[in-house]
């Protein structure tokens, strides 16, 4: 009898050695309070790291494994981010808010899951990016069906929609001083949007530029990121640093692989895409440094600069693979946390 | 007589006297003549009185004599009457002992009671009235009774006598008749054999077979007596027979004295090979290890027939050394099979019945003590030996009921019936599973190395109607190659590709494009799902690490193979997914975006419907297929 259920057991190990393999892990958010990390992958699932845990002289190998793992949606996670209070999760078509309290206990559910209105019901699009604004206090999404909408936090209702991008919605970015968003998508234009008048205020074609144009990969935008004035974006073609007024690329970085997720930090430039590392720019487009993570290809970058806690700051990187590295000093990986 | 005397006397006197007188003379002569003559008659007178004294005397004595002895005659006679008279009462008080002891046999009959007697004798014997007051009577009357009884009684006893004679010759009659009846018996059973075996009712055969099952050794009895009554009750497929020579087994178990003629004899042939040259230590050691590793002469042979009418033969032999049983498997078909060449080790006996259960390949001992065994004689493991003794997989070891415990060593294990009970039914499944599972890939892979994926009409709704690519290539890769290969390193890394799996290489192509994909097989197929690392050739070298579709399309065969697995016993898992593969790389190829730089047309035109060609941060490609709508979209 032992061999039997020994055998059923052999086979749920090695199914779940098969998910590990082929976990893709795509969104981290960092809790308000800093300590703890929640990784959202393909099949669903949220896992809540303890950062301070992993990163205390104690730490152990249990301590670099989840705190507590649960199936948020039926599809993959593609974005999350955390607000005050909450952690906001979205997937295929619908977002879900968490109380981050509530998540360290087993068996927690959403507090509520809401559903931007879509045009098609053929298929549900995906979520691909969350931003949070705010000084309104609400909740911009975007992905599959090409629109951004925007949600109340208060209320929960969708209050806008915006038109204009022709294919699906890879990422945003907020431009604080005028609220505008910026929105990149697979038509591979990035544009930007006043929120107060929900109007499309520019649009760079960022593939008509031959300096950074990459036709061999496409022309879809995968990755912005903004400080006001200057905006980076790149993913099929070449890394770029624009002006955003001027809608002028002043710095093309020379980086081969179509980059996922860019991020300013500091007087850096951090990117990361297909490709194990993750690179430092210098805004004169120098290759600063390209540290190795642990998969073979990432996707977000998440840097914790809560100041609730500052021993946790450290830069998370996590893509196709189960696991997420973390790096303490930017000069190299420390360890890596693991689903 | 006195008077005689002294008259004789007397002259003897006179004459004296005569002589000596004539010396006085004369005148004394006559005064003492006269009182010669005076004394003389005085002394004459004397003795006279003398001799009337004497003679008195004698005669007072003489009558005194007389007296004394008449009276003693007297005494005598009384005393002799006394005696007589006392003798004679002595006798008579004897006799009279004599008859007061006289046990009158009548005595020593056990008379009813009298109060019976009187109850139960007819009153011409009682006569209660005599008898009553005279004991003697009484006693007569009892006694007559008891001849009375006794006769009836003797009569009962000699009428039961020829009773019992009679019944008695009726019983040797019939005993007789019995006796005859067996020599028919036996020869009514020879005649049936032949209807037995038209029936499918063994029992001649079976009856033979416990006759020999009673030598063996009794791991073997266990596994015997077990899968016979396994075979029974549940499972008409399974058949027992008893393998070897029994006259070997039983020669195993001579007594002792014969053992010790058997050593002086072998002493004296040893001082003969001293004699000679000794054997080498290498020759020495290779009979000890021989010794050690001998097998008993029986061995169990199970067949287990399966529904398409192969057959798998596992034979049982017990180490009696060691402690340990070992199997031979064989699987034969119905039909001859043609084996392809990537299905040779698919059927093979080394491994068809590798990994029944997780982690039992057959290998090494399971009995910690054999270690210590084979140390003595320098064996360093048993696998070297398994292709000739059979694999002593755990699961043998339970079937025969011996359990090895790794916690706590025991002296000795004895063959436990339970253990095997216990484990008879899931081992025979997990047997009849794989040799199943074993056969449908041996067709596939032939069907596979002429590049066609045999996918089953039930399994069509999966796969759109069109597939484009195709396989070209189906071969068995060595372990150790798989190993190197560069876009293996992941499976490699997580555990999952030990030496008990086998290993596979297909290319599947479409125009320029080349993939290729590296299979694990687990000896638990299909339980355990095959598990594909793919390469794509294509406008550079595509692997899971450099292209997200790639790992995509392996999750879409690994992870995603429930879907698959058909319907039971899940045959068709690896020629889905090798189905799927080829969609799959349809799917890749023709959604890929046209590279505006490039000139020309796209080599693959789109004809699969799909409702986005990307989707997600990582712009996945539509994979999943949607039945029976016909489009692919995304999971």
């Amino acid at each position: 009898m032992e061999q039997a259920s020994s055998s059923l057991s052999l086979q749920a190990e090695v199914f779940q050695a098969l998910q590990r393999l082929h976990m893709t892990i795509f969104s981290q958010s960092v809790s308000p309070c800093g300590k703890f990390l929640a990784a959202g992958n393909n099949y669903g699932q949220i896992a809540i790291f303890s950062l301070s845990a992993a990163l205390s002289s104690e730490a152990k190998e249990e301590s670099k494994k989840p705190v507590v793992t649960f199936q948020a949606h039926d599809g993959p996670v593609y974005s999350m981010v955390s607000t005050d209070r909450h952690l906001l999760s979205a997937g295929d078509g619908e977002v879900k808010a968490w109380l981050w309290a509530e998540m360290l206990k087993k068996g927690c559910k959403e507090l509520w899951c809401r559903q931007p209105p879509y045009r098609t019901s053929l298929e549900v699009p995906e979520i691909n990016a969350l931003l949070l604004v705010p000084k309104e206090n609400s909740l911009i999404l975007a992905g599959g069906d090409c629109q951004l909408h925007t949600m109340d936090l208060e209320t929960g209702t969708f209050t806008r929609v915006l038109r204009g991008h022709t294919d699906y919605i890879h990422c945003l970015a907020l431009r604080e001083r005028s609220p505008e968003v910026l929105s990149g998508g697979e038509d591979g234009a990035v544009r930007l949007w006043d929120l107060r008048t929900a109007k499309e205020v520019q649009t760079i074609e960022v593939y008509k530029h031959e300096e950074c144009s990459r036709p061999h990969n496409g022309r879809w935008i995968g990755c912005l990121a903004t400080d006001s004035d200057w905006m980076v974006c790149g993913g099929g073609p070449a890394l770029t640093l624009w002006h955003l007024r001027s809608s002028t690329p002043t710095t093309v970085f020379p980086m081969r692989a179509p980059q996922k997720h860019v991020t300013f930090y500091q007087d850096l430039i951090l990117s990361a895409g297909q490709g194990r590392c993750v690179n430092q720019w210098q805004l004169s487009g120098e290759l600063k440094a390209q540290v190795p993570g642990s998969s073979p290809g990432l996707l977000s970058l998440s840097l914790n600069q809560q100041p609730a806690a500052p021993e946790c700051k450290v830069l998370t990187a996590a893509g196709n693979s189960c696991r997420v590295d973390v790096f303490t000093n930017l000069g190299y990986r420390a360890f890596s946390l693991s689903f | 007589m006195s008077s005689e005397s002294s008259k004789k006397r007397k002259p003897k006197v006179i004459r004296s006297d005569g002589a000596p007188a004539e010396g006085k003379r004369n005148r004394s002569d006559t005064e003492q003549a006269i009182e010669i003559e005076e004394r003389r008659i005085q002394s004459c007178v004397h003795f006279m009185t003398l001799k009337k004294l004497n003679r008195l005397a004698h005669i007072r004595l003489k009558k005194g004599r007389d007296q004394t002895h008449e009276a003693k005659q007297k005494v005598d006679a009384y005393h002799l009457q006394l005696q007589n008279l006392l003798y004679e009462v002595m006798h008579l008080q004897k006799e009279i002992t004599k008859c007061l002891e006289f046990k009158s046999k009548h005595e020593e009959i056990d008379l009813v009671s009298l109060e019976e007697f009187y109850k139960e004798a007819p009153p011409d014997i009682s006569k209660a009235e005599v008898t009553m007051g005279d004991p003697h009577q009484q006693t007569l009357a009892r006694l007559d009774w008891e001849l009375e009884q006794r006769k009836r009684l003797a009569e009962k006893y000699r009428e039961c006598l020829s009773n019992k004679e009679k019944i008695l010759k009726e019983i040797e009659v019939k005993k007789e008749y019995l006796s005859s009846l067996q020599p028919r018996l036996n020869s009514i059973m020879q005649a049936s054999l032949p209807v037995q075996e038209y029936l499918f009712m063994p029992f001649d055969q079976a009856h033979k077979q416990y006759e020999t099952a009673r030598h063996l050794p009794p791991p073997l009895y266990v596994l015997f007596v077990q899968a016979t009554a396994y075979g029974q009750a549940c499972d008409k497929t399974l058949s027992v027979a008893i393998e070897g020579s029994v006259d070997e087994a039983k020669a195993l178990f001579k007594p002792p004295e014969d053992s010790q003629d058997d050593e002086s004899d072998s002493d004296a042939e040893e001082e003969q090979t001293t004699k000679r040259r000794r054997p080498t230590l290498g020759v020495q050691l290779d009979d000890k290890r021989k010794e050690m590793l001998k097998r008993h002469p029986l061995s169990v042979m199970l067949d287990l027939k399966c529904k398409d009418d192969s057959v798998l033969h596992l034979t049982f032999f017990y180490l009696m050394n060691l402690n340990i049983m070992t199997v031979k498997a064989k699987v034969t078909t119905a039909t001859e099979l043609i084996t392809p060449i990537s299905a040779g080790d698919l059927l093979s006996p080394d491994s068809v019945l590798s990994c029944l259960y997780p982690g039992d390949h057959g290998k090494k001992t399971p009995n910690p003590a054999n270690q210590y065994q084979f140390d003595k004689v320098g064996i360093l493991t048993l696998s070297d030996y398994v292709l000739e003794l059979g694999h002593p997989y755990l699961w043998v070891q339970k079937l025969g009921g011996l359990h090895f415990p790794k916690e706590q060593p025991q002296q000795t294990v004895i063959a436990d019936h339970s253990l095997s009970a216990s484990h008879m039914e899931t081992t025979m499944k997990l047997l009849k599973t794989r040799v199943q599972s074993r056969l449908a890939l041996h067709k596939q892979f032939a069907s596979l190395e002429h590049g066609i994926v045999p996918v089953t009409s039930d399994c069509q709704y999966l796969f759109p109607a069109k597939v484009v690519s195709r396989l070209v290539k189906w071969v068995t890769v060595a372990h150790e190659d798989y190993m190197e290969l560069h876009f293996t390193k992941d499976i490699v890394d997580a555990g999952l590709a030990g030496d008990t799996n086998l290993y596979y290489m297909a290319l599947i192509e479409r125009g320029t494009a080349k993939l290729q994909a590296a299979v694990v097989l687990n000896p638990g197929y299909s339980s355990i799902p095959p598990i594909f690392q793919l390469c794509l050739n294509w406008k550079g070298e595509k692997t899971n690490s450099n292209d997200d579709n790639i790992r995509a399309m392996e999750s879409e065969v690994n992870v995603c193979y429930k879907e698959l697995c058909g319907p039971w016993p899940s045959h068709q898992l690896l020629t889905n997914q090798l189905q799927r593969l080829c969609v799959l790389l349809d799917v890749y190829l023709e959604t890929e975006s046209h590279d505006d730089s490039v000139e020309g047309p796209k080599e693959f035109p789109q004809e699969k419907m799909c409702l986005r060609l990307f989707r997600g941060p990582s712009r996945m490609k539509p994979f999943k297929y949607n039945h029976p709508q016909g489009f692919f979209s995304h999971r």
